[in-house]
């Protein structure tokens, strides 16, 4: 691979590739081989919460002006807070717009993660809120979970957890309140993820469906024949709400035919 | 039928997001394709195309200063527009003197330090910093005004040292902050102002970051506030208050340009 190293963000994500060559206890990412803008992490869930020795897999997709413009993050392992094969990106509706700051790094960005994880889902965009239970027996499942990519099943990644990571813990707590994460952009591709509970994949068809109305789904993988049948999908919700639409239209009509003979006509 | 009318508002609640990020997209990217980060020197009578000729105010008080001040150069209004002027015209100031740029140096380098004492982490810090240090150095032993017109057009370079700059501003005020924060309404501390306000990019500058900058790095600049009060002249003010600047800056509401004095 050969980057040219007058462009900063590529000395810096080499920076960073090096920072983080030896795994973390609760996190590891690296770079694919052949694209640095593209990386695949694993995160251990947070102690004491329902992900508690859950670990998961994902990617991360950084812009061409990283790191003036934040990360994205891809989980690709069934977790019951996060959709799964959706971007999460930070909230630009939050309270706070604008809260990515170009001194944090990819580190940061993963630990607000993890200590964005138990937080509450409250309905936002993208996030799940699943029963403990689910969450539980999701975070079990989750340490066999295997990367189509890396080819290495997620309990071989991270050394195991000890006291030594109490401070990334705490660091971790106190990102997640300045960092809001949420599914934003389209879905770039939809692996088949036979993990995924039944409740997830019935409630994916509408939410991903209309996410995937958007056009500008940036080009990272192709897919071709996932992304049609996505697109098929979204014709078919644009078309029954235009029919529901005209639905209701001509009921409201009716009602007012006859209350009052001709309120259409001038 | 309920069912359906409330999926037709859960899906227009999700696309606002994206059309937002859309939108701004856009404007961002026709911005950048009509405004160079930094323009060409222009004359400061040019402005005045910018007023109609009913627009008294504006046009005498540009023709007022014009007596003083002939030359202007533009900066993209991407809420970066007062760190970009100024670092500009801060290594405009002393491009070719070895002296002043090793001042800045050593002082870049204290400013990490202090950053690194606040729990920054340095390898990012660092980062910035190396890059700001490399084109100051470039400039170091001469007065080459298309390095650095290029330095500050290209957006790799041009960012970075906006951040920097950004980041003293952020050390100052945390390192300040017994004296600063009486000035500070919304936030709690001065460090979750300094992240709300100050870190990020494209996020506007105002007096406090003014006066926190310009002492941090002991330069002396002036304001000239052009804007629709009824005075006939353009406001000066000087950063700090009893200096003798030969750095200007010009502002009119919401944006800052370069001025330079004849």
């Amino acid at each position: 691979m050969s980057f040219n190293t007058r462009c900063p963000a590529v000395k810096r994500l080499l920076k960073e590739a090096q920072e983080l060559s030896q795994s973390a206890e609760l996190f590891y990412a690296q770079p694919l081989e052949d694209n640095l803008f593209e990386w695949h992490f694993t995160i251990r869930g947070p102690p004491e919460s329902d992900f508690q020795g859950g670990i998961y897999h994902g990617r991360i997709l950084l812009p061409a002006e990283y790191p003036m413009k934040p990360p994205s993050i891809i989980l690709l392992t069934p977790n019951g807070r996060f959709k799964v094969n959706e971007k999460i990106c930070l909230s630009i509706s939050g309270h706070h717009p604008e809260t990515w700051l170009p001194s944090w790094s990819i580190r940061t960005a993963l630990l607000a993660l993890i200590g964005f994880m138990p937080t509450m889902g409250e309905g936002a965009i993208g996030s799940l809120d699943y029963s403990c239970e689910e969450r539980k027996d999701l975070a079990l499942k989750s340490i066999n979970f295997k990367c189509s990519v890396c080819n290495v099943s997620n309990s071989e990644i991270l050394p195991e957890l000890t006291d030594k990571s109490n401070e990334d813990c705490a660091e971790a707590r106190e990102l997640a309140s300045q960092i809001q994460f949420k599914n934003s952009k389209p879905s770039e591709e939809q692996k088949s993820q036979p993990e995924l509970t039944r409740r997830n994949v019935a409630s994916s068809s509408s939410e991903n469906s209309s996410a995937n109305l958007q056009t500008n789904v940036p080009p990272v993988d192709n897919r071709i024949q996932t992304s049609t049948t996505q697109a098929n999908n979204s014709t078919t919700l644009t078309i029954m709400i235009v029919l529901s639409g005209l639905f209701i239209f001509l009921l409201l009509r009716r009602i007012y035919l006859i209350v009052d003979r001709d309120p259409f006509s001038v | 039928m309920n069912e359906q009318t409330t999926q037709e508002f859960d899906f227009k609640d999700e696309m606002i997001d994206e059309k937002i990020t859309a939108q701004q997209e856009a404007i961002e990217n026709e911005i950048a394709r009509e405004q160079k980060l930094i323009s060409d020197l222009i004359k400061l009578d040019s402005l005045l195309d910018e007023y109609s000729l009913e627009d008294t105010i504006y046009r005498s008080k540009i023709i007022e200063l014009s007596a003083n001040f002939s030359l202007v150069r533009k900066t993209r209004g991407d809420g970066n527009c007062f760190f970009r002027a100024f670092g500009f015209r801060y290594f405009e100031a002393i491009m070719g003197k070895p002296d002043e740029v090793k001042r800045l140096k050593d002082l870049a380098n204290k400013i990490c330090t202090d950053l690194n004492q606040l729990g920054y982490n340095s390898f990012t810090v660092d980062d910035f910093k190396d890059v700001f240090v490399e084109e100051l150095e470039r400039l170091a032993d001469k007065s080459d005004v298309k390095l650095l017109e290029e330095i500050f057009n290209n957006p790799g370079s041009s960012d970075y040292i906006v951040v920097f700059l950004r980041l003293i501003v952020s050390a100052y005020l945390q390192k300040n902050a017994d004296f600063f924060l009486a000035f500070i309404e919304t936030y709690q501390s001065m460090k979750e102002f300094c992240s709300h306000e100050v870190e990020p990019m494209y996020k506007e500058s105002d007096h406090i970051h003014i006066i926190a900058l310009t002492n941090a790095l002991n330069v002396s600049v002036g304001i000239i506030y052009l804007d629709r009060t009824d005075q006939t002249e353009a406001t000066p003010h000087n950063f700090p208050e009893d200096s003798n600047p030969n750095i200007f800056i010009l502002y009119r509401p919401g944006h800052y340009d370069i001025i330079y004095k004849n």
